[in-house]
Formats: structure tokens, C-alpha cells, sequence
């Protein structure tokens, strides 16, 4: 559905993005994540025809978006970052507008206006004028224009800015939804909400891609040399717990929380199956049940901050 | 076409919603109601709407680019231009758009001066004819689309709607006081290319009951290449 292929632009004689490649496919929901000023917006600007790219090619939908413009265009449905509106518009004018815009056939318009106001539940909103409605409304109304044609690659940028967790949680649920029939590509600097939302993760800074796959397998290749695994067991075995532990070898033992009953112990080993075995191992031997034992994996925000402070190493270097 | 008129519509539709359309057509006329009460409806004098026509031909000078300011300054501060330019429309039915909606505005502006008209009609014992009242209105209708061309031409190369204004406002003043002065100024063998190209002359031909179908080609002709440049300012942002 979506693909970017070796695109860079330039601003003047900044480098903005620098060879830029990824592709993406309908039922997915990527998401393009990064800093500000990594070149999230101007790639997703470069995709929706805002601009070219000074070089490379980008298809949407097989149509280049620069030899065939309005093909692509028609392919894409985007919401801007701020969902820019017209406040002296009412909610159903507004998406009347963006109807003709896309030369909806008068008699699928009113039919694509009511599902798209059903998918994003702005029903009771449609007579307001916009100036009237809550920034989640607004959020809403730009989903809605944007899902509106049905495009095959939907595009948002920065879609759960400035909403409540009430709003970003509904927000997440419609964005799973659109997902099932196109491509859904957001950007965001808010890594938890890509994690529970995104298929896949691009991470981005300073105009190249860092990196690219599931929020699972960047968390496992990007994992720190050293594998951590929870173990909690019971407050009266805890020391006990710990003095065996510590006898394991090339192994770190740490308590990381308890309360009046449980405490988790954290131990770091090289490997995290053969210290995960090992710890299971030694319980049993000195007979105290444990209530977890898993290995921790890092956060996306762990992978993103490391990736980070790699780029910007190796460009001080 | 239906995409060029959802533009018209959406612009003309916006800027009856707005305080600034209201209030530039309630100034406007309101100073063309006084022109035509103090100035035409004078007991024993012709039934004649000269006056007023003169009057509101130079109160079109700040009215259009108020009401061009925003054509694109406004799209362009609040960033609505994004969605509008990654939908699949070309620029020119953008600009097309824009400038009908505006134009939809001012000949709504002007509809309602066909009251004084009528006014003129009932109380005159004499009734006004009917051509030098066409004609008074094609010079406000036909400079006023060209102005309006200018003006969108200004207000799609800034996001800052009181220079679209301003600078509108300078280039008409500019253009009336050149073409009103340069004839007489310019070297001898200028002045009948420059007489020719003035469009003051034209405006003056229509106060005069004059209906020449040459002056309503200049006019339209003159507008074109503005709105060419509207249309060029968007694309090169679309090619930035």
C-alpha cells in the first residue's frame, strides 16, 4: 500500500531526511516514531503530496506521488498534526465539503458521511459548528474527513495530541478499527500509546530510520547485554531467596519492591534462559515457591532512548 | 467542475458566517445608502444614479481586499491549506474556487443596492433609463472582479491577512493613480498604448452610460493573470 524508497529532502542546506526507506501494507497500523524535529512530519508531509521529495520515490497504492499526484492523493486519507478545520463550519458541512472535495458520488455521500460519523461516535456533534467543539471533537471530525473516501493508507499525524486518556484510549480503539481494511501510518512522540496501538515501529532521528519491526522485536534485539529476570516470592522466605540466589554463578541479586507479604527480587545474568532455569533450579532445591518468575523485557521507551543516544554518539563521532 | 463550485460554495457559505463579511457589506452599504440619499435623491434634479455609482466604485478600493484578504491568508495561518492541498484537487479549481465564492460575495454585496433603484424608480416623475443603470453597475461589477483577482493573487502569498490587505490595496491604488495619470505623462508616442491599456478610461465610459463589450473583455482578460499567479503560489508550495 505504502512505499518509500531512498527519499530524502533537502530545506535549503539542511539534510532534513536522509534516505528514508520502509513500506507498509493494508491491516497494518505503522507508527513512525521519533523526537521532535527527527523528520517525522516532513516524511509524512513528502507521502501526502504536501511536497515532493528532493530525491527518491514514494507509491501509494502503485501510484507515484509525483507522476501521479491525485491518484495517490485519492488513495490517502490524512489527518494533520492539530487536525486543522474550518471553525465556522458545522460538523455535517464540513464533511459534506471534503465529500465533494473527493468527488464522492452524490449517492454514496450521505451514506459515507453517517458511517463516518458512526465510526468516530460524533453523532450528537454532527449540527454543532466547529468552533464550538472540545479539541477530542475536533480530533474526531479530522478522523472522520480523513476516513471519509475510504482510503487505502490513512495517515496521522500526531493523532492523540493534546486528548485526554479517556479520549486516547477511544482514539486507539477507532485507529485498531480502520486498520482492518487499509494501511493506518501514525506519528507520535508518545511511545506508550505507539506501543499498544502500532503493528510496527519506524523510529526515526535526525532525518534516518533507526529502526524498524514490531514494538516485541525491538525490544528483544535491542535488549541490554545483560537479561533481568523477576522472581517474587514470599516476605518470610525473602532472605533465604536472596542468599541462594547470590550463589549462582556470574549472577546479580537485587530486592526491587515488596509490600507485607511478597518481594520481588531482581537478578541479572548473561543469558536469560540459563539464568531463568538456574533460579528455578535453586527454589525448588531449597524449597521456596515463588509467585513470578519471568525474564524483563525493555520498554519501547528503553529501546528508544538507547537508539538515541547511539545516533547521537556516533554523529558526535 | 463540482469541485471548483464546493469551493465557491464552502467560501462564499464561510464568509457570511464570519463578523468580517457581515461587516463589510453592512459599512458598505451604509455609505453608499447616505451617497444615494444626500447625493440622487435631491428633489428637482434628473433621475440620474451617477453619484452614487462614482461613490461606490472607490468604496470598492478597501472592500475588496477586505473581503480577498482571506482567501488563502486564512488557510494558510490556521494550516487548513494542508487538507485542501493533499486532496485530489488541482490548483487552479482551488484558486477558481476561491475567487467564485469571493465573487458570489460581492455580487451579493451589490444586490441589495437595487433597492435605491427601485426607490429612484417610484419617487422620480420622470424614471431613470434603464442603460446608463446597467452600465453603472457593470462599472462596479466588472473593476470589482478584476480587484478581486488581484486580491487573491496577494492574499495566496502570505499567511498574514492584514499585508494581503495592505498590499492589495497599495497595487489598486497604484494601478488607478498610473492609469489615471500616466497618459498625460508618459512621452508622446506612449500615450495612446497607455490610454488604451487604462482602465480608468473604461470606468469612466461606463458612468457615462457607455456599454462597450471590448471594456468587459479587458476587464476579465485583466483578471486572468492574477489568479494564474494565485494558482503558481500554490503550487510552488506544493513543490517547496
Amino acid at each position: 500500500m505504502l512505499d518509500v524508497r531512498d527519499v530524502h529532502k533537502w530545506y535549503g542546506s539542511v539534510h532534513a531526511v536522509r534516505g528514508v526507506s520502509f513500506a507498509a501494507r493494508r491491516g497494518e497500523v505503522v507508527g513512525l516514531l521519533g523526537p521532535n524535529g527527527a523528520g517525522k512530519s516532513t516524511t509524512i508531509r513528502m507521502i501526502t503530496g504536501v511536497f515532493p521529495p528532493t530525491r527518491g520515490a514514494i507509491a501509494v497504492d502503485g501510484y507515484s506521488t509525483v507522476d501521479a499526484p491525485e491518484a495517490a492523493r485519492r488513495a490517502i486519507g490524512y489527518l494533520p498534526e492539530s487536525a486543522p478545520l474550518y471553525p465556522e463550519m458545522s460538523v455535517d458541512g464540513y464533511l459534506a465539503f471534503r465529500a465533494a472535495l473527493f468527488e464522492i458520488p452524490s449517492g454514496d455521500r450521505q451514506r459515507l458521511i453517517e458511517r463516518a460519523i458512526d465510526r468516530v461516535a460524533i453523532g450528537p456533534m454532527r449540527t454543532r459548528r466547529i468552533a464550538t467543539l472540545s479539541k477530542g471533537y475536533r480530533q474526531r471530525v479530522g478522523l472522520a474527513a480523513a476516513m471519509l473516501h475510504e482510503p487505502g493508507l490513512l495517515i496521522l499525524d500526531e493523532p492523540a495530541n493534546g486528548l485526554d486518556p479517556a479520549q486516547i484510549r477511544q482514539m486507539r480503539e477507532t485507529i485498531r478499527s480502520l486498520a482492518q481494511n487499509a494501511c493506518v501510518l501514525l506519528s507520535s512522540h508518545i511511545l506508550a500509546e505507539v506501543e499498544l496501538t502500532c503493528d510496527r515501529v519506524v523510529i526515526i532521528a535526525n532525518g534516518v530510520i533507526l529502526a524498524d519491526g514490531t514494538p516485541a522485536a525491538l525490544r528483544e534485539q535491542h535488549a541490554s547485554g545483560r537479561a533481568r529476570i523477576v522472581v517474587e516470592v514470599a516476605k518470610a522466605d525473602a532472605s533465604q531467596a536472596e542468599a541462594a540466589l547470590r550463589s549462582l554463578h556470574e549472577t546479580t541479586v537485587q530486592v526491587a519492591a515488596g509490600d507485607a507479604e511478597w518481594v520481588t527480587l531482581l537478578v541479572e545474568g548473561t543469558d536469560a534462559v540459563a539464568t531463568r532455569t538456574a533460579i528455578g533450579q535453586t527454589l525448588v532445591r531449597v524449597g521456596i515457591p515463588c509467585r513470578t518468575l519471568h525474564a524483563e523485557a525493555p520498554s519501547l521507551e528503553q529501546v528508544f532512548t538507547k537508539l538515541l543516544e547511539q545516533s547521537r554518539t556516533e554523529a558526535a563521532a | 467542475m463540482n469541485v471548483t463550485l464546493a469551493i465557491a460554495r464552502r467560501e462564499w457559505a464561510s464568509l457570511f458566517r464570519l463578523p468580517v463579511g457581515w461587516v463589510t457589506v453592512a459599512l458598505f452599504l451604509m455609505l453608499c445608502g447616505s451617497v444615494f440619499a444626500l447625493a440622487v435623491l435631491n428633489p428637482g434634479m434628473a433621475a440620474s444614479q451617477r453619484a452614487f455609482f462614482g461613490a461606490a466604485g472607490w468604496l470598492l478600493l478597501p472592500v475588496v481586499p477586505a473581503i480577498s484578504m482571506r482567501l488563502f491568508s486564512e488557510e494558510l495561518r490556521s494550516g487548513t491549506i494542508e487538507p485542501l492541498i493533499t486532496s485530489p484537487v488541482r490548483e487552479g479549481s482551488i484558486v477558481l474556487g476561491k475567487y467564485l465564492g469571493a465573487a458570489a460575495m460581492l455580487a451579493c454585496m451589490l444586490a441589495p443596492t437595487l433597492l435605491y433603484s427601485l426607490v429612484l424608480w417610484r419617487v422620480s416623475a420622470r424614471p431613470p433609463e434603464l442603460g446608463p443603470l446597467m452600465a453603472g453597475y457593470l462599472s462596479l461589477l466588472l473593476p470589482g472582479l478584476f480587484y478581486l483577482s488581484l486580491g487573491t493573487k496577494c492574499s495566496a502569498f502570505t499567511a498574514n491577512q492584514t499585508l494581503a490587505f495592505l498590499a492589495t490595496l497599495f497595487i489598486l491604488l497604484l494601478l488607478l493613480l498610473g492609469s489615471a495619470l500616466l497618459p498625460n505623462l508618459a512621452p508622446l508616442t506612449w500615450r495612446p498604448t497607455l490610454a488604451y491599456l487604462s482602465f480608468d478610461a473604461r470606468i469612466q465610459d461606463f458612468a457615462k452610460g457607455v456599454i462597450d463589450p471590448r471594456h468587459a473583455v479587458y476587464f476579465v482578460g485583466a483578471s486572468i493573470p492574477p489568479l494564474l499567479l494565485a494558482g503558481v503560489a500554490l503550487r510552488a508550495r506544493r513543490l517547496a
